[in-house]
């Protein structure tokens, strides 16, 4: 254990001098999160009268009666609660193509490689870099979030619409499970790439399905609730088995040396 | 005793046959100097005695440990200063060191103090605390080699020390690789510095794909060019060519560099004969000096051939 602790212990210590990757990692999840509460905040004062038309109102009868700047809240509340997903999946996708690319283009792999330092240790290491910011600020980011919608929410009734326990679970359960497939998924794409910001922009496709649940609930097409989110956690729990047997094939010292570089 | 021993090592990629059947000895406490020319494989085989990679075929035994078998005891008992520093350049050079001392396991006092050791001896404590990034590649070179020995390694690999340093740089790292030898360390050195390795190698290997020739630098004259006489003369030396070839113990002669150059199987009983022979025969014989041939001919010898 006490090398991946002195690997993750390196890692950010490099991420504290790269001030462009912290800026650009927490802008993210800082401006999602206020522009998610200003959001609720403006709806309840400004009711948009086309709300009561929209399939996510219409298919869910716990949202009948409501008055419509209330609605509001609850519609669009819920619709940035399903955009705090794509944290999970950006932020590991920035932090680990920095982190294993930029150890190729530096060249820096073979000496590390040739230490004692097993490869499953530099594999956890450099996923646990990438995982545990990610993991954290997504769920600092949501407790924000909840604090927020608390404030601006207009009716204790209203908070209880957006921060349901389906939404706490999401992110709770599926959001570390988002950020270890942006990381298996990384490890895959950083073996085949030699720039960190291609990496991270093949990587940004995977914030697709999160767009897709987006407009589904949007439409009424989905509705967030516990089934639906277990059985998310379960289908991103054999997408991570799969991605990280690929990610760990690739990972070998052999490999890395011969081909990565 | 042999530090590294190898039995047909082949590590083939593909099609592509990169080490073909290496067997080589190198005894415990010697520098060994690997020549080749670029592509020849030099990288593959250090990889491969560093546990980085896998043979194809073939074993080895480094620092008794068997390749395959006991990869990470290898790691543990080898440095390696790769072909390029592979630095940090975020960190510092005292942080990158302690870094690299907590992978091969050493406590913090003991990697501050090996630190400490290597940056005074190699001329880097002042600037222990400055980014690497401001590192000129001389010191990051030494920065590089500094990391190498951490551990304290029985068996140091180093692939191209000097190369693009200036030559006080130059000096530095070679005296270094002197008292690194001293200490008994066994240094596997992978060079196209020639002179360097004339001066630094117990043995040398000549190596393309697979090892041409090895021995010591004078073992590789002998065997290559043989010994000899260089003979200066007064006036032209080219009339007195037939004169020395015509002679029985004369293996051959040619013209080089101004006087007579010639092979014989035995200088020091010959030399008084070949002497007599010229004066005999009327010529002014001012000097005669051993017949000397550089590194740099010998490897060219060994290379130019497919």
């Amino acid at each position: 254990m006490h090398h991946i602790r002195a690997l993750l212990e390196k890692e950010w210590l490099e991420l504290r001098h790269e001030r462009g990757l912290i800026i650009s990692t927490l802008a993210f999840p800082l401006l999602l999160t206020i522009i998610g509460i200003v959001a609720v905040v403006a709806l309840g004062r400004v009711p948009d009268q086309d709300t009561a038309q929209l399939g996510a109102v219409q298919v869910d009868p716990a949202l009948a009666g409501l008055p419509l700047e209330q609605l509001g809240q609850v519609v669009v509340g819920r619709q940035f609660g399903l955009l705090f997903l794509m944290m999970p999946l950006f932020i590991p996708s920035v932090l680990a193509s920095y982190s294993i690319v930029g150890e190729k283009t530096r060249r820096t792999l073979e000496p590390l490689l040739a230490t004692p330092l097993a490869t499953w240790e530099l594999l956890v290491a450099k996923s646990l870099a990438a995982l545990l910011p990610a993991v954290l600020l997504t769920w600092l980011a949501g407790a924000i979030y909840v604090g927020g919608v608390a404030l601006a929410a207009l009716s204790p009734q209203v908070f209880g619409l957006i921060i349901t326990p389906a939404w706490l679970l999401l992110l709770l359960l599926c959001g570390p499970l988002l950020a270890l497939l942006a990381v298996a998924l990384a490890v895959l794409i950083s073996s085949r790439v030699n720039d960190p910001r291609s990496a991270q922009q093949i990587a940004g496709v995977v914030v697709l399905p999160i767009l897709a649940l987006f407009f589904s609930q949007l439409l009424g097409l989905v509705q967030v609730n516990i089934a639906f989110v277990l059985a998310m956690a379960l289908l991103l729990l054999l997408l991570n088995v799969l991605t990280l047997v690929l990610a760990t094939r690739l990972f070998q010292r052999e490999a890395i040396l011969t081909r990565w570089t | 005793m042999n530090a590294i021993e190898t039995t047909g090592l082949t590590r083939r990629f593909g099609q592509r046959l990169a080490v073909e059947d290496l067997s080589l000895a190198v005894p415990l406490g010697s520098v060994f100097g690997f020549l080749g020319p670029n592509g020849a494989g030099k990288t593959t085989t250090v990889r491969m005695l560093c546990a980085l990679i896998g043979p194809t075929a073939g074993t080895a035994c480094v620092a008794g440990k068997r390749l395959g078998a006991e990869d990470a005891a290898i790691r543990r008992n080898v440095g390696i200063l790769t072909e390029t520093p592979g630095l940090y350049d975020k960190l510092s050079a005292l942080e990158n060191l302690r870094f690299f001392a907590r992978l091969y396991d050493l406590s913090e006092a003991r990697a501050l103090s090996q630190a400490e050791h290597y940056l005074r001896m190699l001329g880097l404590w002042e600037r222990r605390n400055d980014a690497v990034g401001g590192f000129s590649k001389g010191m990051r070179q030494k920065l590089a080699i500094a990391r190498s020995l951490l551990h304290d390694p029985a068996i140091v690999f180093l692939d191209e020390p000097t190369a693009g340093l200036d030559p006080q740089a130059s000096r530095t790292v070679r005296d270094f690789i002197k008292e690194l030898r001293a200490e008994g360390r066994t240094i596997f050195l992978t060079t196209h510095n020639l002179p360097e390795a004339d001066e630094l190698c117990d043995q040398i290997g000549v190596f393309r794909t697979r090892l041409l020739h090895s021995g010591t630098p004078e073992q590789l004259r002998a065997t290559l060019f043989g010994r000899g006489t260089l003979l200066r003369l007064a006036g032209d030396p080219a009339p007195w060519r037939d004169t020395v070839a015509a002679l029985p113990f004369v293996q051959g002669v040619e013209l080089r560099d101004g006087g007579l150059a010639v092979r014989l199987s035995n200088p020091d009983e010959q030399n008084p004969l070949l002497a007599r022979a010229l004066v005999a025969a009327g010529a002014n014989l001012r000097y005669m000096e051993p017949l000397e041939h550089s590194l740099e001919d010998v490897y060219l010898e060994l290379v130019k051939t497919p």
